[in-house]
């Protein structure tokens, strides 16, 4: 079953763990929506778009997710720090929230 | 090198270049002892022919190592014949061979729920292309298989019993002896996976009773990765499912019969031969009982610790109920085994595997398949109580984090 997401009046498709589809897709306000649904995140906070806006431009400039190690590095922020924002950890958590299709492997 | 009762540690010099606390050594040693490196760059540096196949000098040492590591590996499973030693890519080759070679249609098998993928697959491949029955016995709560059941599994018509001597999960060391007596006596053939107990704890043929020991040559046996092999007792014959260069009467078109060319197939893998014959002589140096010692008094401040630790289950057995190695699977109340991976590797620089470690019935049998998978942290000679304790230390704080997730 295809899963959607309503978003300022845009219906956009999730995979089945609730990723989006299209990366596309993505602005601030997919975020914060995802950030709600998914992750149970009422305000996301600067630490919050650090993380997000670091994994967000490695995928856009890679197309596919950093590891961890290098978010970590770029974000001066401890992995148990990032597990902390976002309860689901870098890969169902923060990747979803930035937008990108779900991981294999790295982050 | 080994130290006495009251610091009974192995003191190995840990090279500087490692940069972290490597807890994996049941997926490979590492590092391995500074003389293995030293001897396969040296001996393929200068002799790095193709042994058997050319009559000079050069060839014929080459050659030389090569039979001198199957006197090594004769001496070290307790066989009567190097050249019933013989040499494949891995464990998982070995066991590939030595299953297809001794089981066909019609045959019954009885092997175990602690299994590697090297065992399960092949038998399950058999099972759905030849009608192989095959007969998987359990583990208690502990992580042992019981002896008796298995030998109570034995048909008229049962050809082999393959067993792991030791779990790549639990670490567990299995009660083989049993099992390998009941087989010498039925005709059965006991194919016996030593990929995680050959250089750890004693793997004698005669006493285990096994035909067939199949073992990897990067674990503990300390040498690279890409070569294993398996002991062949003498009396049993192995089918041939390849067939290829042998280096010797090559007129000859059916492939050669006797060992150990009829389990060998084309050129050998002769610098990961020479890694062998050098972790085999560090080896027979340190002493197995000492590397084993020093695993075991590092596992105990391990298993303790984590136990200790809210939130943490640790599987398998305690301390003192049976014989094991340095090898523990545990979880984090709520977290993902691959999280607690991901947080030990970033934040910690501590090495582990998480998943379901190539051993899926373990973790059916666990019910961590559908959590996927377990941590698992394994113990080699290189690892230091500090080690221990830091990993410990780094699990206690995963833990208390995720405690204060939650209370948030």
């Amino acid at each position: 079953m295809m899963l959607f997401l309503e978003c300022s009046g845009r219906r956009l498709k999730l995979s089945d763990e609730g990723f989006l589809v299209h990366a596309r897709d993505w602005d601030d306000d997919v975020a914060r929506l995802l950030a709600r649904t998914a992750e149970g995140l009422d305000e996301l906070t600067d630490e919050h778009w650090t993380v997000i806006r670091c994994i967000r431009g490695h995928y856009l400039a890679r197309r596919r997710a950093p590891q961890v190690r290098a978010v970590c590095q770029e974000t001066q922020l401890s992995l148990k720090r990032i597990y902390e924002l976002f309860p689901s950890g870098p890969a169902k958590g923060a990747c979803k929230v930035a937008g990108l299709p779900r991981p294999d492997g790295c982050v | 090198m080994w130290c006495d009762s009251r610091n009974p540690f192995l003191d190995l010099a840990i090279p500087s270049e490692v940069g972290m606390i490597y807890l994996d050594n049941a997926a490979t040693s590492f590092p391995k002892p500074q003389e293995v490196y030293e001897f396969i760059d040296a001996f393929y540096r200068k002799t790095g022919v193709n042994p058997g196949r050319s009559g000079f000098d050069l060839c014929l040492a080459a050659g030389s190592l090569v039979d001198g590591t199957r006197e090594l590996l004769c001496a070290f499973f307790g066989g009567t014949d190097p050249n019933r030693a013989v040499f494949t890519a891995n464990a998982t080759d070995a066991l590939n061979l030595a299953i297809f070679g001794l089981v066909g249609r019609g045959d019954h098998v009885v092997s175990t729920r602690l299994e590697h993928n090297s065992v399960v697959r092949p038998l399950w491949t058999l099972h759905e292309d030849a009608g192989v029955d095959v007969d998987w016995v359990g583990f208690d709560s502990r992580g042992y298989v019981d002896s008796q059941e298995v030998i109570g599994r034995l048909r008229p018509n049962t050809r082999a019993v393959l067993m792991n001597h030791a779990s790549n999960v639990l670490g567990t060391v299995q009660d083989v002896a049993p099992v390998g007596r009941a087989c010498r006596e039925r005709g059965v053939h006991l194919v016996l996976d030593a990929s995680q107990t050959a250089g750890v704890v004693p793997v004698k043929m005669d006493e285990l009773g096994a035909d067939v020991v199949c073992f990897t040559g990067h674990k503990g046996l300390m040498g690279p990765m890409g070569i294993g092999g398996m002991y062949v007792r003498e009396g049993v014959e192995i089918h041939q499912t390849r067939a290829g260069g042998t280096g010797v009467r090559s007129a000859e078109r059916r492939h050669l019969t006797e060992y150990p060319f009829r389990m060998e197939y084309g050129t050998p893998n002769l610098p990961g031969i020479a890694g062998l014959h050098a972790g085999l002589t560090w080896l027979n140096h340190v002493g197995v009982a000492a590397i084993h010692a020093h695993e075991l008094a590092l596992w105990r401040i391990l298993r303790e610790g984590l136990a200790a630790i809210p939130g943490v289950t640790v599987h398998g057995q305690e301390s003192g109920q049976g014989e094991h190695i340095g090898v523990l699977s545990f979880n984090v109340d709520r977290f993902e085994a691959a999280d607690v991976g991901t947080l030990l590797d970033v934040d910690w620089n501590i090495a582990c595997r998480t998943g379901l470690h190539c051993a899926p019935l373990v973790h059916e049998s666990l019910g961590t398949d559908r959590i996927h998978g377990t941590v698992r942290l394994s113990l080699g000679p290189f690892n230091s109580p500090e080690h221990v304790e830091k990993a410990v230390s780094a699990v206690a704080e995963i833990a208390s984090m995720r405690r204060a997730r939650r209370a948030s």
